[in-house]
C-alpha cells in the first residue's frame, strides 16, 4: 500500500479549511488501517501551517518550502509532482479549488496519472478506485475508473467530506521542492469591495434571489420583502454580474458563504453547483420556484413550486411593515 | 499577431432523456448541442484584444469535435473569429479532457499562437482541465479563472486577476505566450446575429485529423485519457417536503416556517 | 348682358408702363425658376435614397390619392376641427391658385398664341365670385388654425421632444415654431392684400361702368372698397394704393411660390406624393431585406429608399403620432414625430448639397443633431398607432424596424433580449422550455388534440409561445380546446413542429432569425393537411397572414374570435344563461388595428349578454399594452410608467366595471401584472373573451378561477 497523500490548500497564510475535509475523505479511502495518510504543506514558511493539519487521521505532514508565499502554479506542480514521484502515493487528493484549478490538470498530464475532477464520491470496487462525479450540467451522475494507473489524482468537492474532529500528533518531515522557475508572479490581492454595511457570512436568516426575479426593477421589492421578514437580502452570481446588487451580497463558490445561516429563504433560484456550495450546508433551506424540477429541490427542506413574486406578495401580508 | 481560442461544443440534455443501452453515457437523441456558455466569453476577450490593437490580430477558434461542431464553429465565426478549425477522427471518440488537451496542444504547435485561450469549464461535465492540461503539454505558463485581463496582442507579459473563492481577487502577472482559461462575467460577449451566422457559412472550416497533427491514435480515445467513464446513472435526488395548496396556503406555512426559526436566530 | 361681355373683365396690368410689366414677367420666370431648382434639390435628395418597391398601379394610386385630398379623410380622421379648418385653407387656396392659373392660361397662353379669351362676360363675373368666397374660407381656415395654435396651443404641437435634453444641439424647436407662423402669416397677408388691392382697384376705377356695374360679383372686395370710400379715399389715392399694393401682392405671392420646396410649404406636393405611393400594409407586412443589399439595416441617411426620404418631406409636425404613442405617452424617449423629423434634418443637411459626404457622415445612429438614438429606437412597440392616424402616410414602423436591424447586426440590445433572441434559436421559443413541453397543456384534457402533423383536420390551431407556455394563458388555451371539442370542430395541433410565429423577432429587427422561424414553421404547415388555420395569437395571426406568403406559405387563417362567433351564430356552441356582466374590451393592437379585427368580439360580446361599454380609446385608437416589438424581453426602465398600467387607469374610470377582456395571450400577461399594480385588483377583473364563453355556457375553468358573475 503506497499511502494516501492530501495536499493542503493555503492562502494568505493559512490553510483553508477544505484541506481537512480531504483529510476526512483520506480516512474512508485507507484500504488498509496501517495505509499512511500524508499531508502536504506548502508555501514560504510551511511549518507554520503544521498545526492546523494536526489533526486524526493525519500519520505524516510533509513541509514543502517555496520560493514564493502566494500560490505559484508552477512550483506547486513541479512540488505535487516531485512528491508523488517521491512517495508514489496510489491516491493524491486536492480540492476542487480555484488553485487546483491552475495546476492539477497539468500536474496530470505532465506525469500521466489518473486523473478526475469535482468528484464527490470515490472508492475501491474489486481493487480498483471508483470515483462518482456529476454530469450534463449535474443532471447525471458518472462513475469514471482508471485502469492501468499506478497513481490517481482526484480533486474532491468542497462541502462533501467530514473533516476530522480530534486532534493528532503527526510526524513533520521537510520535503525538498524542486526549484521551477516563476512565470507567474502573485502582486496583489483586490478585495471585493462592499458596497453596503453587509456581511453575508454571519447572518442568521437569509432571503436570497436569482434569475427568476426578471428584472431589475423587482429587486426593490424583494428588498422590501427581506427587511419585512426579518432577513438579510443576499442573491445569486447572475444578479451580481447583471449589476443588481453589489457583489458583497452574492452567495456561492465565488461569493460569499453562508457561515452562519440558519434558515436560507431560496427566491428564483435553480440551485446550479457553484450558488449551492455556499448555502448546502444550511440546516433549514426553504426554495420557491416556478420550475418543479429545479436543482434547489434536492438540498432543500422545503419547496414551494410557484410564482415567486405571488408568494412574496402574501408573504408580505404576514409581516408587519 | 495570433490569438487561439479552443471551444467546445457542449450537450445539454432534453426533457425525459434516456441513458444508452451501455450504460456509459445518455442516448444521443436526447442531446441538445450548443457553444459552451464560458467560451462566449472567451472568445470575446479574444475580439476585444483583436479590435484594440493597431497590428493585425487573427482570432483561429478550434474545436475537437465530430462534425456537428461546425454549428457552433460558425457562431465564433459570425462573431468575428478570423479562421475555425475542427479536429476529428474516430479514434478521438471517448476522449476525456486530457486526451483532448493533447490535440489542442497539437494545433497550438502548429497554429503557432501568441496566447491560447480556453473556458474555465465546459458547462456540461465541466471538468475544469481542458486547457491547463494543454498548457502542460505545451509547456506554456498558465493561469485559471481570469475575470480581467490586460495584455496586448504580442506583449512580453499579461497581468490578470483571477477570481477566489469568496469574490476575492489575486492580480498576477504571466510571461506570454501562455494558456489561459476565462472565467464567466470578464466581458460581454457580442451577439452574432442570424444574419452574420449564415454569411458565417462562407468561411472555410479547415477539418483536421490525426495524421495532420502527427497524434497517435493511442494518445487519443480511452487508450489517451487518464479516466474511463464506467457508468452513468440518474441518481436519487434528495426531495424537499413540498408545501402545498393556494398562494395564501404557501405563504402561510412559509411565515409560519419563519416565524419559528427566525425568531432564534435574529 | 346689357354690355359687350369682351368688356366685362378685369384689364391685366392695367396702366402698367411696359417697362414694369417686363419687370413683373422677370422677377415672376425668376421665381419661377427658383422654384424649380428647389425642387430639383429635392428631388436629386430623394434619388439619393436606395430602391423603392411600390408596385404599379399608378393610376389607382393617383386616384386614390385624389378621393382622399379632395374629402380630407385623413386630416380629419380623430381631428374633426382640424380637418374642418384646413378644408377650408385647401379649398381656398385651390380656387385662388386655379383661379391664377386660369388667367395665366388666358392672358398668356390662349390669348397671345390663338386670340382666344374666355375669361370675360358671365365666367369672369362668377369666377370672381367665386374666388372672393374662396379667400374668406382661406381667411377662417387660417384664422382658426392662428387661433389653435396661438391660444387653444394643444400639447402635440408644443414640439417638446422626448428624446433630446436641454443643451442639446437640436433640442430648441423655435425655428420650427417661427416656419409655423410665418406661414400662415404670409397666406394671410397674401389673401389680405389681395382684398385690399381688388377693394383699391374698385375706388380707382369706380367711375368705370364695366366695373362698379357688377362690383358686387366681388362681394367682399366690394365691401372693402365701400368701406375706403366712406373712409374718405379718392380715386386717385385709389389708384396710388393699388399699384402699391400689387406690386406687394404680387412679389409676396411669388416669393411665396419660390420658397416653397424650401419650406413647409412643400407639404402640398410631398404630402399627395406620400398618399400616393402609401402601402396600405406597411407595418403589417415589412419589407424583406434584399438579398443583394450588403447592410441588413439602416445604417446610412441612404440605406431609406426614396420613397421614405419623400415622406420624410411629408411631415406637417401635426403631433398625431406624437400624441397617440404608447411609449411616448408613457415617458420613454421616443416620438414617432421626432424619429421622422431628426431623419429629415439629418437628410436635409447631408443630401441638399451638390456632392454627396463621405459614408461615414451619413451614418443616421447616435446621439448627434439629427441623429437617432438606440434608447429611441428600442422604446418602440411597433403598434402602429403613428401610422394609422398619419395623415400623410408616413411609415414609422417600417423606418424604425430598418433601423433596429441595423442594431441587432451589431448586437446593440437590452442583454435580456439578447438572450432571449438566443433562446428563441436555440429551443423555437422565448420562454426556453424544451420543445417537448410546447404541447404539453394538453395533458390537462380528458380528450387527445389531433396532431396535424399526422392526420388530416379540417382546422389547423397555430397555438403561439405564450398560449402554449404561460400558465395563465395555458387555462385559456384549454379553454378553447374545450370549446372546439364540444362544438365538433375537427382540429389539430402542431405539437413540436410548432415554434415561434417570429412576429416580434421580425419587429425586433432579427430578420435572420425570422427567417429561420418563418421557414420551419410553413415546412410544418406544408407537410399537414387542413383547410383553415386559426389562433389565439394576434401576433402569430398577423405574421402568418401577411408576412408567410412573402416566404412561401400563403394560408386561409382566422383569429379564434371569428371562428367562435361563427360557431356561437351557428348554433354549434350554445350559451346556457348570459353573463349580464359591464364589460369593456381592450383591441389588442395585431388583431384590431392591424388586420381590422374589431367587430367579431363585440358581437360575441353581445351574443354573451355583456354591456359593453367603450373605452375612450378603442378600435383603431386601442392604446398598446406594451408588449409588442419585443418590448415583452426587455425590462421596462425604472421609475417610468408604462402602458399598461395607463391603460389601465383609463377603464378604472368605467363606473361599474366588472370585467375587463382582451384576446391576446400578451395581453392577458400585461393586464393581469397591471391590475394588481395599478391597485385594481378585487374591482375588476382581467378575462379572456373565451373564458367568458364558458362561463357563459356554465363551464368552470380549469385550476378553480371562480367564476365572474357569482
Amino acid at each position: 500500500m503506497s499511502g494516501i497523500l492530501v495536499i493542503a490548500e493555503h492562502r494568505r497564510d493559512e490553510v483553508r479549511p477544505v484541506t481537512l475535509e480531504l483529510v476526512g475523505a483520506a480516512q474512508s479511502a485507507r484500504r488498509v488501517p496501517e495505509e499512511r495518510v500524508a499531508v502536504a504543506v506548502l508555501g514560504a514558511e510551511p511549518e507554520r501551517s503544521v498545526p492546523s493539519v494536526s489533526v486524526a487521521g493525519v500519520d505524516e505532514v510533509l513541509t514543502v518550502k517555496l520560493a514564493a508565499g502566494e500560490f505559484d502554479p508552477d512550483a506547486y506542480e513541479a512540488a505535487v509532482r516531485a512528491l508523488i514521484e517521491a512517495r508514489k502515493p496510489s491516491l493524491v487528493l486536492l480540492p476542487h479549488s480555484i488553485d487546483s484549478f491552475g495546476y492539477a490538470a497539468a500536474v496530470a498530464a505532465k506525469s500521466n496519472h489518473g486523473f478526475a475532477t469535482d468528484v464527490f464520491r470515490f472508492g475501491y470496487q474489486d481493487g480498483a478506485l471508483v470515483a462518482t462525479r456529476g454530469g450534463y450540467g449535474q443532471k447525471v451522475s458518472i462513475e469514471m475508473d482508471f485502469p492501468a494507473r499506478e497513481v490517481v489524482i482526484l480533486t474532491l468537492r468542497a462541502g462533501v467530506f467530514k473533516p476530522p474532529g480530534a486532534r493528532a500528533s503527526p510526524s513533520v518531515t521537510s520535503f525538498a521542492a524542486p526549484p521551477a522557475r516563476a512565470r507567474v508572479v502573485s502582486r496583489s490581492f483586490i478585495e471585493v469591495s462592499a458596497a453596503d454595511d453587509v456581511d453575508m457570512t454571519t447572518a442568521e436568516f437569509i432571503l436570497a434571489i436569482g434569475r427568476g426575479v426578471g428584472e431589475q426593477a423587482n429587486v426593490e421589492r424583494f428588498r422590501e420583502l427581506a427587511e419585512a421578514v426579518g432577513a438579510v437580502l443576499g442573491c445569486s452570481r447572475p444578479i451580481a454580474d447583471a449589476g443588481w446588487l453589489p457583489k458583497s451580497r452574492q452567495i456561492g463558490q465565488s461569493g460569499k458563504t453562508a457561515s452562519a445561516c440558519k434558515l436560507y429563504l431560496a427566491m428564483g433560484i435553480s440551485g446550479a453547483i457553484q450558488h449551492l456550495a455556499g448555502m448546502k450546508h444550511v440546516s433549514t433551506i426553504v426554495a420557491v420556484n416556478a420550475d418543479a424540477g429545479a436543482s434547489i429541490f434536492t438540498v432543500a427542506k422545503y419547496g414551494i413550486v410557484g410564482d415567486i413574486f405571488e408568494i412574496a406578495d402574501a408573504l408580505h401580508s404576514h409581516f408587519a411593515s | 499577431m495570433k490569438l487561439l481560442v479552443a471551444v467546445k461544443q457542449v450537450a445539454v440534455l432534453d426533457e425525459d432523456f434516456e441513458i444508452r443501452a451501455d450504460g456509459r453515457d445518455v442516448h444521443a437523441d436526447f442531446l441538445l448541442r450548443d457553444l459552451n456558455e464560458w467560451d462566449d466569453y472567451s472568445l470575446e476577450e479574444a475580439m476585444k484584444i483583436k479590435e484594440a490593437g493597431a497590428a493585425p490580430v487573427e482570432v483561429v477558434v478550434v474545436c475537437v469535435g465530430a462534425a456537428e461542431a461546425d454549428e457552433s464553429l460558425r457562431k465564433c465565426l459570425a462573431k468575428g473569429a478570423d479562421r475555425a478549425i475542427r479536429v476529428w477522427d474516430e479514434a478521438i471518440e471517448g476522449s476525456d479532457s486530457i486526451a483532448v488537451a493533447r490535440l489542442l496542444a497539437a494545433v497550438a504547435r502548429r497554429e503557432k499562437p501568441d496566447m491560447l485561450f480556453a473556458g474555465v469549464q465546459s458547462s456540461d461535465h465541466a471538468f475544469a482541465s481542458t486547457g491547463i492540461a494543454t498548457a502542460a503539454f505545451l509547456d506554456w505558463p498558465h493561469a485559471a479563472v481570469l475575470t480581467h485581463l490586460a495584455y496586448t496582442a504580442g506583449g512580453k507579459s499579461a497581468v490578470f486577476r483571477r477570481e477566489l473563492e469568496g469574490g476575492e481577487l489575486h492580480e498576477m502577472q504571466i510571461e506570454c505566450p501562455a494558456v489561459l482559461t476565462i472565467q464567466l462575467g470578464i466581458n460581454t460577449p457580442r451577439y452574432a446575429s442570424l444574419r452574420s451566422i449564415k454569411q458565417a457559412a462562407a468561411k472555410p472550416i479547415e477539418v483536421l485529423s490525426l495524421e495532420d497533427l502527427n497524434v497517435a491514435p493511442g494518445d487519443v480515445g480511452e487508450r489517451g485519457s487518464l479516466s474511463r467513464v464506467r457508468r452513468m446513472y440518474v441518481p436519487d435526488k434528495g426531495r424537499a417536503e413540498m408545501i402545498e395548496g393556494s398562494v395564501e396556503e404557501q405563504a402561510a406555512r412559509l411565515a409560519q416556517i419563519i416565524k419559528e426559526l427566525a425568531g432564534s436566530a435574529s | 348682358m346689357t354690355r359687350d361681355p369682351t368688356a366685362v373683365t378685369r384689364v391685366l396690368f392695367e396702366d402698367f408702363a411696359p417697362a414694369a410689366i417686363a419687370v413683373f414677367y422677370v422677377i415672376a420666370f425668376a421665381a419661377v425658376t427658383v422654384f424649380c431648382f428647389g425642387v430639383y434639390v429635392e428631388v436629386r435628395k430623394y434619388r439619393r435614397g436606395s430602391a423603392a418597391d411600390v408596385d404599379g398601379r399608378l393610376l389607382a394610386r393617383l386616384q386614390a390619392m385624389i378621393g382622399t385630398v379632395l374629402s380630407h379623410r385623413t386630416i380629419a380622421h380623430r381631428d374633426r376641427a382640424a380637418g374642418a379648418a384646413h378644408r377650408l385653407i385647401f379649398y381656398g387656396f385651390v380656387l385662388l391658385f386655379l383661379g391664377t392659373a386660369t388667367i395665366t392660361l388666358d392672358y398668356d397662353i390662349l390669348g397671345p398664341l390663338f386670340g382666344v379669351h374666355f375669361w370675360q362676360g358671365a365666367f369672369y363675373l362668377w369666377f370672381s365670385l367665386v374666388l372672393d368666397v374662396a379667400g374668406v374660407l382661406l381667411t377662417g381656415g387660417l384664422l382658426y388654425m392662428m387661433y389653435r395654435r396661438g391660444w387653444l396651443k394643444p400639447p402635440k404641437l408644443d414640439y417638446a421632444r422626448p428624446d433630446r435634453q436641454p443643451g442639446d444641439p437640436d433640442y430648441d424647436r423655435s425655428g420650427y415654431r417661427r416656419e409655423d407662423w410665418a406661414f400662415l402669416w404670409t397666406l394671410l397677408l397674401i389673401v389680405a392684400t389681395g382684398y385690399l388691392l381688388e377693394a383699391a382697384r374698385l375706388v380707382w376705377l369706380e367711375a368705370t361702368p364695366e366695373v362698379s356695374a357688377y362690383r358686387w360679383w366681388s362681394p367682399a372686395g366690394a365691401a372693402l372698397a365701400a368701406g375706403l370710400r366712406a373712409a374718405g379715399m379718392s380715386a386717385a389715392s385709389g389708384a396710388a394704393l393699388r399699384t402699391g399694393l400689387w406690386w406687394f401682392h404680387g412679389l409676396l405671392a411669388l416669393l411665396f411660390i419660390a420658397v416653397t420646396p424650401f419650406t413647409k410649404v412643400k407639404h402640398i406636393l410631398t404630402a399627395a406624393g406620400s398618399l400616393m405611393l402609401r402601402d396600405p400594409l406597411a407595418a403589417q407586412r415589412l419589407p424583406r431585406v434584399p438579398e443583394q443589399q450588403q447592410r441588413a439595416g439602416a445604417q446610412y441617411i441612404t440605406d431609406f429608399s426614396w420613397k421614405q426620404l419623400l415622406s420624410l418631406d411629408a411631415c406637417t409636425k401635426c403631433g398625431r403620432c406624437h400624441e397617440v404613442c404608447p411609449a411616448r405617452a408613457v415617458g420613454a424617449p421616443l416620438s414617432p414625430r421626432d424619429v421622422i423629423l431628426s431623419l429629415r434634418e439629418f437628410a436635409n443637411r447631408t443630401l441638399e448639397s451638390a456632392t454627396l459626404p463621405a459614408q461615414a457622415e451619413l451614418d443616421v445612429h447616435g446621439k448627434g443633431p439629427g441623429q437617432v438614438a438606440m434608447e429611441t429606437l428600442w422604446s418602440c412597440r411597433t403598434c402602429m398607432a403613428c401610422v394609422e392616424v398619419c395623415p400623410v402616410a408616413i411609415e414609422h414602423v417600417p423606418v424604425i424596424v430598418q433601423m433596429r436591424r441595423q442594431l441587432v447586426e451589431a448586437g446593440q440590445m437590452d442583454p435580456q433580449l439578447k438572450k432571449t433572441l438566443q433562446t428563441i434559436h436555440k429551443t423555437g421559443n422565448s420562454f426556453g422550455e424544451g420543445r417537448r413541453k410546447r404541447a404539453t397543456w394538453t395533458k390537462a384534457l380528458p380528450f387527445a388534440v389531433k396532431d396535424a402533423r399526422k392526420d388530416p383536420v379540417d382546422v389547423l390551431w397555430f397555438v403561439g409561445d405564450y398560449a402554449s407556455f404561460d400558465p395563465r394563458n395555458q387555462r385559456v388555451t384549454q379553454g378553447l380546446a374545450w370549446l372546439l371539442q364540444e362544438a365538433g370542430v375537427d382540429f389539430g395541433i402542431l405539437y413540436e413542429g410548432e415554434s415561434n410565429a417570429g412576429n416580434d423577432v421580425r419587429r425586433v429587427g432579427e430578420e435572420g432569425l425570422y427567417e429561420v422561424l418563418a421557414t420551419s414553421n410553413i415546412e410544418s404547415l406544408s407537410a399537414a393537411s387542413f383547410k383553415t388555420i386559426v389562433t389565439t395569437d394576434p401576433h402569430s395571426y398577423n405574421t402568418i397572414r401577411n408576412e408567410y406568403p412573402d416566404f412561401g406559405g400563403r394560408y386561409e387563417i382566422e383569429h379564434y374570435t371569428t371562428l367562435l362567433l361563427r360557431l356561437l351564430q351557428e348554433g354549434r356552441l350554445r350559451i346556457a344563461h348570459p353573463l349580464g356582466l359591464r364589460v369593456t374590451f381592450h383591441d389588442p393592437c395585431h388583431l384590431g388595428r392591424f388586420n381590422k379585427g374589431y367587430d367579431a368580439p363585440r358581437e360575441i360580446l353581445r351574443l354573451l349578454g355583456c354591456e359593453l361599454i367603450e373605452m375612450g380609446r378603442c378600435r383603431a385608437n386601442s392604446f398598446c399594452c406594451g408588449a409588442g416589438g419585443g418590448r415583452i424581453w426587455m425590462p421596462d426602465p425604472v421609475g417610468l410608467d408604462r402602458p399598461a398600467h395607463n391603460r389601465m387607469r383609463e377603464a378604472a374610470a368605467i363606473p361599474g366595471l366588472q370585467v375587463y377582456v382582451v384576446s391576446c395571450p400578451k395581453d392577458l400577461t400585461m393586464f393581469e401584472d397591471a391590475l394588481k399594480a395599478t391597485g385594481n385588483e378585487g374591482r375588476f377583473v382581467v378575462r379572456e373573451l373565451i373564458e367568458l364563453v364558458r362561463e357563459a355556457r356554465g363551464q368552470q375553468q380549469a385550476e378553480g378561477a371562480a367564476g365572474v358573475a357569482a
